[in-house]
C-alpha cells in the first residue's frame, strides 16, 4: 500500500459511558471528534483512565460506542463487525497465539481469507525479513525474547495490509533501550506502507518522537490536537503543557495597554509583550525549564534564591524561589562558566518568545494542575492566600 | 542498631522443627490409609497360597464374561466421555462468550447434580421412565424396561458427571487470553472462526481433559450400573456383586485391580495432559474480558441449550422432591409428608452419623492437607515428593476400589477398624485429601516467598509465620475445600459401601438398600433430605470466600 491509496479516517462525535454494576456509570469518551489525513500517524496521548484506549478500540471494533460514527476513506465502518473492518490492531500484550509458529502467527490473516501457502508464503517472510526477524519462522512464541514477541506483533498487523493501523500501548512491555529500538523500526514500516495510523501512549517522549500529529486527551475530551512542536511550545491549556514536557506556571497580569504592546507584571517583575499575546488581563505565562536563563541578580528584574541544583552531566537544573513560586530552570552543562551554589541569589530572565500566555486570573484556583513549580505544598497554600 | 543486631536465621526453614517434627507422623498417616491399603489389594490378587501369580488375574480375564463386563466398563465410559465432552463445551461457550440471560440459572442447576449423591439420578430416573415411570407408564401406558441397560446408564451418568466437565471447561474459556480471540477477529476472523483457530486448539489439551475426567467418573459409578444396568454389569457393579452377593473376595480384589489398571492410566494420561494447558491460560498481562456474541441465531441457539439442559435436570429434582412428598408417585399422588416422617423415624441416626463424619472428615482433611501442600511447596524435606504423589493416588483410584482395599486391609491384624467410625472417616478424608492437597499448593505457589522470608526475618518460627501469614491467607482455599470435603463425603456411595457397619450406617448405602426394597418414596425423601443439607452447608457457611467452592477445589 502506497501514500495514494491510504485511507482517511473520521471520527465523529463519539460517545462511550461504562455503566458499572450498581447504576453508577462513567463516561469514558466525550464527544471525540477527528479528522485523520491519509498516511497519517496520530497519537492520542494521556493519562491511563482518559478514553484514548476505548477510542481504539471502538476503531477496531471491540467496544461498541454509544453514539457518534466511525468513517474510513468517507465510508462508516461503525456497524461492521470488528473481522469485517481490516482495521490492524497491535495490542500491549502482542496478543501472539501460543499453539502456533512465528510464521503462522504472521500468516493467520491469509489462513483466514483461505488463501493457498504459494501466494502468501513470500509477503509472510518479506514481512518477518522487515522486522529482521528471518530465521525465527519457525519458533513458538514462547521461545522468542519481548522485543521478538513484539516484532512478530508488528509483522502480524502490517502484513495484512490494513485500511487502518492501531496501537495499543505496543512498547510498555519493554525495555528502555528496546523501546527506542523498535520505536524506530516502527515508524520506518508505516512511512514505507503508508498506512493510517493511531497510536495510543501515555508516553509523551513516544508520541513526540512518532507523531504526525498529537491528540492530547483529558476525562474522554480532546484537550488539544496538534504537530508535536505545537502541543509543547503552544499548549491550548495548562493541563497539556503540564503532561507535554515539564513547565512553569507563573499568574501574570496586565498593567497597561498602550500602542499594540501590554506590560505585564509576574512574580513583581515587569515584561513587554505584543498585547495580542495576552488574551485578557489575568494571565497564566508558561515557561519551559530551558526556557529561563539564569543571570547575575541586578535590581529590578526577577530575582531568586537557588534552593536546589542538581547537576545532570549534559544539563543543570536549578530550583529557584521567586516569591511564592519555585521555578525550575534548566541549562546546557557546556560552557558553564559562572559559578552558582546552592543558596546563591541569582537573576532570572524569561525567554520572551518562547513565553506562552494563557488567559487566566493567576490564582492558585486558576493553576488547577499542580505543575512543578507548585509541588511544594507550602508554596501552595501561600500562593492560594495571595 | 548496630548494638541490638540480633542474629536472625538466614533461610526460612531455619526455625522449622515443629512443623517438621509432624513431617514423620504425617508420612506414617500417609503410608498406612493409602499406600498400605493399595498394596493389600494388590497382594490379595496376584498372590495364590502366598506365592505370586498372575493366575487369578487370568483366569478373569480369560472368562468371557469378565471380558464382556470389560468390554461393557469402556464402551459405557468412552459414549459418556465424548457425548459429555461435548455437551460440557457448548454449554461452557455459551455461558462465557453468548449473550444470553439467565445465566446465573443455568450455571446453578447445571452444577447441581455435583452435589447431589449420583444415585439421586437413577431414582428420578426410575420414577420418570422405569417400568411403571410417570412418563413411560402414566403418560403413555408402556410397560417397558427400556431404561435399563446402556443406553439408561449413559443418560444417568451424562446427567450426573457432565457438570464435573462443565466446570472444567468453564474455567479454561474464561481463563483463555481474550486479547487473542480479540487479535484473531482484528485479523479478519468470525466468531465460528475465532472458535475454531484459536479457542478450541487452544484448549484441546482441556477438552481431552474433561473426557477422562468423564470417563474416570463414568468408571468409578457404582449407584447408577446397580440401580440402572439391568443386565448391562460394568466393573463395579460386578465388584460389589461378587463382594456382597458371593463373598468372594479374592476375586473381587482381582477385579478391582482390573478396573484399578485403566483407572490409573487414565489418571496419569489426564496429568500429562494437564500440564499441557498452562500455556493457553492468561499470562500476567493478558485480559479475560471476553466480547460476547450478539447474534440471533447463535444466541437463540446458547438459549435452547442450555434452557433444555437445565430443565432436564430441573425436571429430575422436581421428580426426586414429587416422589418425595406424595403417597406414591404416579399411582397415589396424595401430597403427604409421610416419607419424611418415616425419614425423621428410620433415618435421624443415619443423618446424624453421616453429618457428623463428614465434618470430622473435613477437618481431618483441612489439617493434613495443609500440612502436606506446605511440605511440597515450601520445604526441601527429604521424600516430599513421594508423600504427594502417594496422597495423591486416591484421584487415580476409582471409589469402589478404595473402599473394597479399606475394607480388606483393616479387618485383620496389625490395624483392625471394620465396623468402626474411623475407618468410615478416613475413607472421607483419603478421597478428598488430593483436593485439598492441590488447591492448597497452588495458593501457597500464589503467596511470593517473600512474604515467608519478611516475616522470619522479623523473627518468627516456622510455626509462626504458617500461623500469622500463610493459614489467614490459605483461608479461602481451605473453607473451600473443606465444604468440597463434606459434600463429597455425604453424597459418596462407592467409596463407603464396603466399609459401613450396622453400627456406623450412611445415608446413600441406606437410600441404595430403601430402593432395592422399592421403597422409592422414603428414598426421595432421604435423598431431598441430603441435597437440602448439602445446599445449607454450601451457601449457608458464610461466603469467606470469593470464588465458588467447586472451581476453587478443581483449580
Amino acid at each position: 500500500m502506497h501514500a495514494e491509496t491510504a485511507k482517511s479516517l473520521d471520527i465523529r462525535g463519539l460517545q462511550k459511558t461504562y455503566r458499572l454494576p450498581g447504576g453508577r456509570s462513567v463516561p469514558a469518551v466525550r464527544d471525540f471528534t477527528l479528522r485523520v489525513e491519509p498516511g497519517e500517524f496520530i497519537t492520542l496521548l494521556g493519562p491511563s483512565g482518559c478514553g484514548k484506549t476505548t477510542v481504539l478500540r471502538a476503531l477496531a471494533g471491540l467496544e461498541e460506542p454509544d453514539a457518534g460514527d466511525i468513517l474510513l476513506d468517507e465510508r462508516s465502518i461503525r456497524r461492521l463487525p470488528a473481522h469485517r473492518r481490516r482495521v490492524g490492531l497491535v495490542f500491549q500484550n502482542y496478543a501472539l497465539f501460543p499453539h502456533m509458529s512465528v510464521f503462522e502467527n504472521v500468516a493467520y490473516s491469509f489462513r483466514i481469507r483461505r488463501a493457498r501457502l504459494a501466494q502468501f508464503r513470500a509477503e509472510v517472510e518479506a514481512a518477518l525479513a522487515a522486522v529482521g526477524l528471518e530465521g525465527l519462522a519457525a519458533r513458538l512464541p514462547s521461545q522468542l525474547s519481548g522485543g521478538q514477541q513484539q516484532r512478530v506483533a508488528l509483522a502480524r498487523a502490517f502484513v495484512m495490509r490494513p485500511d487502518l493501523l492501531l496501537f495499543d500501548e505496543p512498547l510498555s512491555n519493554l525495555d528502555a533501550k528496546l523501546r527506542l529500538q523498535v520505536r524506530g523500526e516502527l515508524r520506518r514500516l508505516q512511512k514505507s506502507l503508508g498506512t493510517t495510523a493511531l497510536y495510543v501512549t501515555h508516553d509523551q517522549d513516544e508520541a513526540m518522537s512518532l507523531s504526525d500529529r498529537i491528540v492530547v486527551m483529558r476525562e474522554g475530551r480532546i484537550e488539544q490536537v496538534g504537530t508535536p512542536e505545537d502541543v509543547y511550545a503552544r499548549p491550548a491549556s495548562h493541563y497539556v503543557a503540564d503532561f507535554v514536557g515539564r513547565i512553569n506556571a507563573l499568574p501574570g497580569r496586565v498593567v497597561e495597554r498602550a500602542a499594540g504592546r501590554a506590560i505585564v507584571e509576574t512574580l513583581g517583575a515587569r515584561m513587554e509583550l505584543a498585547a495580542d499575546r495576552c488574551p485578557a488581563d489575568a494571565l497564566l505565562l508558561l515557561v519551559r525549564p530551558e526556557a529561563i536563563r539564569i543571570v547575575a541578580a541586578t535590581p529590578g528584574t526577577m530575582n531568586g534564591v537557588v534552593e536546589e541544583l542538581e547537576y545532570r552531566g549534559d544539563q543543570i537544573e536549578y530550583r529557584v524561589r521567586v516569591g511564592a513560586v519555585l521555578l525550575i530552570a534548566i541549562e546546557a552543562a557546556l560552557g558553564r562558566t559562572r559559578h552558582v551554589r546552592e543558596g546563591d541569589r541569582v537573576g532570572v530572565e524569561l525567554v520572551e518568545h518562547a513565553l506562552h500566555v494563557l488567559s487566566g486570573d493567576g490564582s492558585a484556583a486558576n493553576v488547577d494542575h499542580a505543575s512543578e513549580a507548585m509541588q511544594d505544598p507550602g508554596i501552595a497554600a501561600e500562593a492560594a492566600k495571595a | 542498631m548496630g548494638s541490638t543486631a540480633v542474629a536472625f536465621p538466614s533461610s526460612g526453614t531455619g526455625r522449622a522443627w515443629a512443623l517438621t517434627g509432624l513431617y514423620p507422623l504425617l508420612a506414617t498417616l500417609v503410608l498406612l490409609f493409602v499406600a498400605y491399603p493399595v498394596v493389600t489389594l494388590l497382594e490379595r490378587s496376584v498372590f495364590v497360597d502366598g506365592r505370586l501369580s498372575l493366575v487369578n488375574l487370568g483366569r478373569l480375564l480369560a472368562d468371557p464374561h469378565v471380558r464382556q463386563v470389560v468390554t461393557n466398563t469402556l464402551g459405557l465410559g468412552f459414549t459418556v466421555a465424548l457425548l459429555g465432552t461435548v455437551l460440557a463445551t457448548l454449554y461452557a461457550y455459551a455461558m462465557t462468550r453468548v449473550a444470553m440471560p439467565g445465566k446465573r440459572i443455568w450455571h446453578f442447576l447445571a452444577l447441581l447434580p455435583t452435589i447431589s449423591p449420583p444415585i439421586l439420578m437413577a431414582l428420578s430416573l426410575i420414577l420418570l421412565y422405569g417400568r411403571r415411570g410417570v412418563i413411560t407408564h402414566g403418560l403413555f401406558g408402556l410397560d417397558t424396561t427400556i431404561l435399563y441397560g446402556y443406553r439408561g446408564l449413559v443418560v444417568a451418568q451424562i446427567l450426573s458427571y457432565f457438570p464435573f466437565a462443565y466446570l472444567l471447561l468453564l474455567h479454561l474459556f474464561r481463563g483463555l487470553d481474550a486479547s487473542l480471540e480479540e487479535a484473531a477477529g482484528t485479523m479478519g476472523a468470525h466468531p465460528g472462526k475465532v472458535l475454531t483457530t484459536i479457542s478450541l486448539p487452544l484448549l484441546v489439551p482441556g477438552l481431552a481433559g474433561a473426557s477422562l475426567l468423564l470417563f474416570g467418573y463414568s468408571f468409578a459409578d457404582l449407584g447408577n450400573p446397580l440401580l440402572l444396568g439391568g443386565d448391562f454389569t460394568v466393573l463395579s457393579s460386578e465388584i460389589y456383586q461378587t463382594i456382597i452377593g458371593m463373598y468372594d473376595v479374592p476375586k473381587g480384589a482381582a477385579l478391582a485391580v482390573i478396573l484399578l489398571v485403566p483407572a490409573t492410566l487414565l489418571f496419569f494420561l489426564h496429568k500429562a495432559l494437564a500440564k499441557r494447558t498452562a500455556f493457553a491460560s492468561v499470562g500476567g498481562r493478558g485480559s479475560v474480558n471476553h466480547p460476547q456474541i450478539r447474534h440471533p441465531a447463535i444466541q437463540g441457539a446458547a438459549l435452547l441449550l442450555c434452557g433444555s439442559v437445565s430443565l432436564i435436570i430441573l425436571m429430575q429434582y422436581a421428580t426426586v422432591l414429587a416422589g418425595a412428598m406424595t403417597r406414591l408417585f404416579g399411582i397415589d399422588n396424595t401430597v403427604s409428608l409421610g416419607h419424611f416422617v418415616a425419614v425423621a423415624a428410620g433415618s435421624r441416626d443415619i443423618l446424624l452419623d453421616t453429618i457428623s463424619l463428614a465434618v470430622m472428615a473435613s477437618i481431618v482433611t483441612a489439617v493434613v492437607g495443609v500440612l502436606i501442600a506446605y511440605y511440597v511447596a515450601r520445604t526441601r524435606l527429604p521424600a516430599r515428593g513421594a508423600l504427594d504423589f502417594i496422597a495423591n493416588l486416591p484421584l487415580a483410584i476409582p471409589g469402589t476400589v478404595i473402599g473394597m482395599a479399606f475394607a480388606l486391609a483393616f479387618n485383620h491384624r496389625p490395624l483392625i477398624l471394620t465396623g468402626s467410625a474411623l475407618i468410615i472417616v478416613v475413607a472421607f478424608s483419603v478421597r478428598s485429601l488430593p483436593y485439598t492437597i492441590r488447591s492448597s499448593v497452588v495458593a501457597l505457589d500464589q503467596l511470593h516467598r517473600s512474604l515467608d522470608e519478611a516475616s522470619t526475618n522479623m523473627g518468627a518460627t516456622a510455626g509462626q509465620t504458617m500461623w500469622h501469614v500463610l493459614l489467614p491467607l490459605l483461608r479461602p482455599a481451605l473453607v473451600a475445600g473443606m465444604i468440597f470435603t463434606f459434600t463429597r463425603s455425604v453424597t459418596t456411595l462407592s467409596a463407603v459401601i464396603f466399609v459401613v457397619s450396622p453400627h456406623w450406617s450412611l445415608v446413600t448405602p441406606a437410600i441404595l438398600s430403601q430402593m432395592d426394597r422399592g421403597d422409592l418414596g422414603e428414598a426421595s425423601a432421604l435423598s431431598v433430605v441430603l441435597v437440602g443439607i448439602v445446599l445449607l452447608v454450601i451457601y449457608g457457611v458464610p461466603r469467606l470466600f470469593g470464588r465458588d467452592w467447586r472451581e476453587v477445589a478443581r483449580s
